[in-house]
């Protein structure tokens, strides 16, 4: 059975209630028609990560996103999400966020091409109609402009 | 919205819990500690295997809503010992 996490966060928000989840106002499906192998692929994170000489994210409520290049070999990534899990995933960011692995699945043909940007934003901003209205079209459009086929989200 | 916008998405995560209630499009579920997705620090060979089951896995989506189990285990032999560990580590940083 999955670890639950749902109980350790109603733990940790009390007196507090939960924090409510939420979900799409509009949910979409949007059907694969292109083998990965075929396909130029994105990488997005949660994890309000970045390039280091990229300008920081500001806990907790930012609704700003940074194009993090696909090149492995363009810089060190730097997580500022403010969440205490952060303690392994700094040590090796790629744990969160694979550019590395997803390059060499590019090498090996086993996905055609990287998108030149992958995406980053922060998790756990309250504001879901702005991520609704501002920040996913945003991202939305840099995917379609970068002629992106699939979209890899990882949650942090 | 990506979605709707004419681009596939697929969600690769470990708290099934929660992705179970936000329902992605997509989800493949990661049986790791929460932040360690792709797996320990500096494991390259396991970074690209659980890439590599997840981007497997696509073509299996038929419905809006479904999560995927990809059968990545975080110990060997399946063991739960990191659950423990993991819990005081959450309530800790609370």
């Amino acid at each position: 059975m999955a670890f639950e996490y749902l109980p350790i966060m109603a733990q940790n928000s009390a007196p507090k209630p939960p924090r409510v989840l939420a979900t799409p106002s509009k949910p979409a499906w949007c059907p694969v028609t292109k083998p990965v192998s075929q396909s130029r692929v994105a990488l997005l994170s949660s994890a309000a990560l970045r390039l280091a000489n990229q300008p920081p994210f500001i806990p907790r409520e930012d609704l700003s996103y940074r194009r993090v290049p696909s090149d492995p070999k363009a810089g060190a990534l730097v997580i500022d999400h403010h969440s205490g899990i952060g303690t392994v995933p700094k040590q090796d960011p790629e744990i969160i966020f694979p550019r590395t692995a997803l390059a060499t699945l590019v090498d090996q043909g086993t996905v055609a091409s990287l998108s030149p940007r992958h995406f980053s934003f922060m998790g756990g901003v309250k504001q879901q109609k702005e991520i609704e209205t501002e920040l996913a079209p945003a991202i939305a459009k840099d995917l379609i402009e970068a002629s992106v086929d699939l979209a890899l989200l990882v949650p942090y | 919205m990506i979605e709707a916008r004419g681009i596939p998405t697929l969600v690769i995560g470990t708290v099934r819990d929660i992705m179970s209630k936000v329902t992605p499009p997509r989800a493949a579920f990661v049986d790791h500690p929460v932040g360690r997705t792709f797996g320990p620090p500096h494991d390259t060979a396991r970074k690209r295997a659980v890439l590599t089951r997840a981007l497997a896995e696509l073509p299996m989506f038929a419905t809006p809503g479904e999560i995927r189990d990809l059968g990545c285990e975080w110990l060997a032999g399946g063991s739960r010992a990191w659950e423990d560990e993991l819990r005081a580590e959450m309530l800790h940083d609370r």
